[in-house]
């Protein structure tokens, strides 16, 4: 097996030399024999890397602990689930994971049926060869997943508790697919340019491959947020940890791209400014990995003992000074076909103020994330940059988004006359006060939080607008039934309606977060068994306290009994869980969740007596951010499904055909 | 007699009251409460240096260490009478910047929070100015039977893949 995997990967980092030498030589002499050759080996270097993947897996799944990763990150109890899921919980592991994907990606381009007889294939697959071969050189010199120790250990170290969870098994994977993901736009982008070609096609394939690779960075982020909210006992969901934030800038980044590349569609305008949002999140990727695996930020995701941060760095270096140098030789042909915009109030104009916002988002992440860096090279003081400093500074400039958001579907494209604005607008103004108004009479008086729902009332009106006014005009000429009408008119505008959908799921996740973050209530409370605490309209019985064993863990584990105005919900048990092969014991919260709120019951600590210590907290409207969480996936299936109704993506017919 | 009891009877209310009310005050006393907005105003201003990433308001005590000697600490300060801000001077200057949870909004410190709203505002007047220019000459071209045709997009777009769709089947 260690041959086997060795050879896997050195032979892979040899294909895909191979495979870019012989393509970037096809290209050159025009040669389709080269380029076919080049293809054959982008499909070999994909086997070579499968194959060193299922080897690593294999050796995690039998528990051979001679070799050190599997030693490091496994033990013989863990269920094999998690063994096998640690093949992303180290360095070597999850960068062979990452080049999995990204030799996936390739191969699929490459003999995409799609893509067939395109003359960028050969540059998108050297560009994406590029990046595996980096990869290949850190699997086989500097973070190799093969390494056997020099003696062979009666049990492994086992894997971190805190990664034993059903939603670790998902969010790294998913958040990969997204990362390597925006690798590929980036290669179509820079394929286009040195083609000298960015038409409908090239917008519509790299539009495509930009929401696969947001899709799956959302759902990444998502499943990431709701592990730590059931598995770290803290009761949130978003610490804006480095990592985190990590991948939160390049998915702003995408964001941008996939809005502004509408006014590219449009009106053939800002073609330099997309074509950077692609470098800037492909970079920003690579900028993640550097953060996580370098050690220069204090984070609790970061991988233990890693230097690879600086190899990620000069790679980054390389890739932007690369892309930058490409997008300038190309400039002034991309700069010719610039239109106009008509008016100040347009949807164009409304997409503008979107890509500001977004993009001044990343860079307030990215800057809160580096600036412990600098204030200590600049003032020699470390300072810790956390979690109420990115809520300060974000949310102003994620509800001027949510504004925006609201606004733009009833902007007409090109010009809004004030009539129109008259029409679309003053209802949903209206009836946004009246909410508002309506809130602070009940209660509800934190500024943040009624401006926040106004702005969320506004949007859900304004896009129910869309909606029916697009299945009146729809029924208007077919008269049709408004369910059929509403099904045609979404199925055969997918992009746009998807992105309605996308949005709604967003206005449900930014009420979850407003909800949480100014309505929670927390208590503390010390109780003997039989006694009661009371919050709110919940009252929480403290039964007993026990203990079990599973495997080599110990578990302690109180028993709740939680009456909500004075109904009985049930018997609920908050437990603390103490490894066998781990220093740190974990909390597993009991949780009751309804459409309203969250019990969130942590069992903190407790005495020989029997006395024990419980965190219990209130969190409300949690459940909307998941909900809004999967219309936001559901939306961005729609948009990207080819249904039967969906135009096909045109057949290529730019730049004369050489080789493909 | 009548009256001597009720004065009995009012002193023993008193008296009950005092003891429950001492009673509660000493309860209060022994338990601190570490979720209360006053308590959270404070501890939340500071990260705990365990390693878990989380403030002192929000480190669980079983996990972490160091955590209880802090909150102990801070509650003391508490009663003494020291507010939020003279809690986080006396831990800034025995302990350094770092121990905050966000930089402060004075000196170097001060760029942290305004620098991304200055490159926004920086950003959007270039937007402006570029939007200027864009739309000067441009806007006064068009003509309001233009408007008025633009303002109907969304039936445009559906009569033309009806008619899309239509010609397909014919053709």
């Amino acid at each position: 097996m260690y041959l086997l995997g060795n050879a896997a990967i050195y032979l892979g980092l040899a294909m895909a030399v191979y495979s870019l030498v012989i393509l970037m030589a096809g290209i050159k002499t025009k040669q389709q024999r080269l380029v076919n050759s080049g293809k054959g080996g982008v499909l070999a270097v994909f086997i070579c890397t499968a194959v060193a993947a299922a080897v690593l897996l294999y050796l995690l799944g039998t528990s051979q602990f001679v070799y050190e990763y599997v030693n490091n990150y496994t033990s013989s109890e863990l269920p094999m689930g998690y063994k096998l899921a640690a093949l992303w919980a180290g360095n070597s592991g999850s960068l062979l994971l990452w080049t999995f994907f990204l030799t996936m990606y390739t191969a699929m381009i490459a003999y995409s049926r799609k893509m067939k007889g395109n003359p960028m294939v050969p540059y998108i697959s050297a560009i994406l060869l590029v990046n595996t071969i980096f990869f290949y050189i850190v699997l086989g010199f500097v973070a190799q997943p093969f390494t056997m120790l020099d003696y062979v250990p009666a049990e492994g170290r086992g894997l971190n508790p805190m990664l034993q969870n059903p939603g670790m098994i998902v969010h790294p994977v998913t958040l990969y697919l997204g990362y390597v993901g925006l690798a590929v736009p980036f290669a179509f982008a820079m394929a286009a340019l040195i083609l000298k070609n960015m038409d409908d096609f090239w917008i519509k394939m790299t539009r495509r491959w930009t929401i696969i690779a947001w899709l799956f960075l959302t759902l990444g982020n998502i499943l990431g947020g709701q592990w730590a909210y059931v598995e770290l006992g803290w009761g949130g969901y978003w610490a804006w940890d480095p990592v985190e934030n990590a991948s939160f800038m390049p998915w702003l980044t995408a964001t941008a791209f996939l809005h502004s590349v509408m006014i590219q569609e449009r009106k053939n305008m800002l073609k330099v400014w997309n074509i950077s949002l692609i470098i800037l999140s492909y970079a920003l990727t690579l900028f993640g990995t550097f953060l996580v695996r370098s050690g220069v930020l204090t984070s609790v995701h970061a991988f233990a003992d890693s230097n690879l941060g600086m190899y990620f760095l000069i790679f980054m270096g390389i890739a932007v000074v690369g892309a930058l140098y490409v997008l300038m030789s190309r400039y002034h042909l991309l700069k010719r076909s610039a239109g106009e915009f008509t008016s100040f109030v347009s949807k164009e104009s409304s997409f503008l103020i979107n890509n500001l916002l977004l993009v001044g988002s990343a860079f307030a992440v990215f800057w809160g994330t580096i600036f412990p860096l600098v204030s200590e090279a600049v003032r020699g003081t470390k300072v810790t940059v956390g979690i109420p400093f990115f809520n300060t500074v974000q949310a102003p400039i994620l509800l001027g988004m949510m504004f925006v958001m609201a606004v733009c579907p009833l902007l007409a494209w090109q010009r809004s006359s004030a009539k129109n604005l008259k029409k679309n607008f003053l209802l949903p103004s209206i009836l946004s006060l009246a909410g508002m108004t309506l809130m602070v009479t009940l209660g509800i008086q934190k500024a943040w939080a009624v401006i926040g729902y106004g702005v969320i009332i506004f949007l859900f009106i304004t896009h129910y607008f869309e909606f029916y006014r697009g299945v009146k005009a729809r029924r208007k000429m077919t008269k049709e039934r408004i369910p059929t009408a509403l099904y045609k008119l979404m199925t055969k505008n997918r992009r746009r309606y998807g992105g309605y959908i996308v949005h709604i799921g967003i206005a449900f996740i930014a009420m979850g977060i407003i909800g949480s973050q100014n309505y929670d209530v927390e208590t503390m409370k010390t109780l003997k068994p039989g006694e009661s605490v009371d919050i709110e309209d919940y009252r929480i019985t403290y039964e007993r306290l026990d203990q079990r064993s599973e495997g080599i863990n110990d578990i302690v584990y109180a028993d709740l009994t939680v009456f909500k105005n004075g109904e009985r919900l049930g018997v609920f048990q908050p437990e603390k869980i103490f490894y066998g092969n781990w220093d740190q014991p974990s909390s597993e919260v009991a949780l009751q969740t309804s459409i309203a709120e969250d019990l969130y019951m942590v069992l903190s600590t407790w005495e020989e007596n029997g006395t024990a210590t419980f965190i219990i907290k209130i969190n409300p409207m949690i459940s909307w951010l998941w909900i809004g969480s999967v219309m936001v996936v559901i939306g961005s299936l729609f948009a990207i499904w080819n249904g039967r109704y969906q135009n096909i993506t045109p057949k290529y017919t730019g730049v004369m055909k050489e080789v493909a | 007699m009548k009256r001597k009891l009720a004065f009995c009877f009012l002193l023993l209310l008193f008296g009950l009251q005092s003891f429950l009310l001492q009673t509660h005050a000493t309860e209060t006393n022994n338990e601190n409460d570490y979720k209360s907005p006053e308590f959270k105003a404070v501890a939340s201003q500071f990260m705990c240096t365990c390693g878990c990433g989380q403030d002192h308001y929000a480190c669980d005590m079983a996990g972490c260490a160091n955590t209880d000697a802090f909150k102990a600490d801070l509650i003391s300060m508490m009663k003494k009478g020291m507010d939020k801000d003279e809690i986080r001077e006396y831990y800034v200057g025995m302990l350094g910047e770092e121990i905050l949870t966000a930089p402060e909004k004075k000196g170097f410190s001060l760029t942290a929070w305004v620098l991304p709203f200055a490159a926004i505002g920086g950003a959007g007047t270039g937007i402006f100015l570029l939007l200027r220019r864009w739309v000067s000459g441009r806007g006064k071209e068009s003509t309001p039977e233009e408007v008025l045709a633009i303002e109907d997009e969304v039936e445009e777009e559906i009569l033309s893949s009806i008619i899309d769709e239509e010609r397909k089947k014919y053709l």
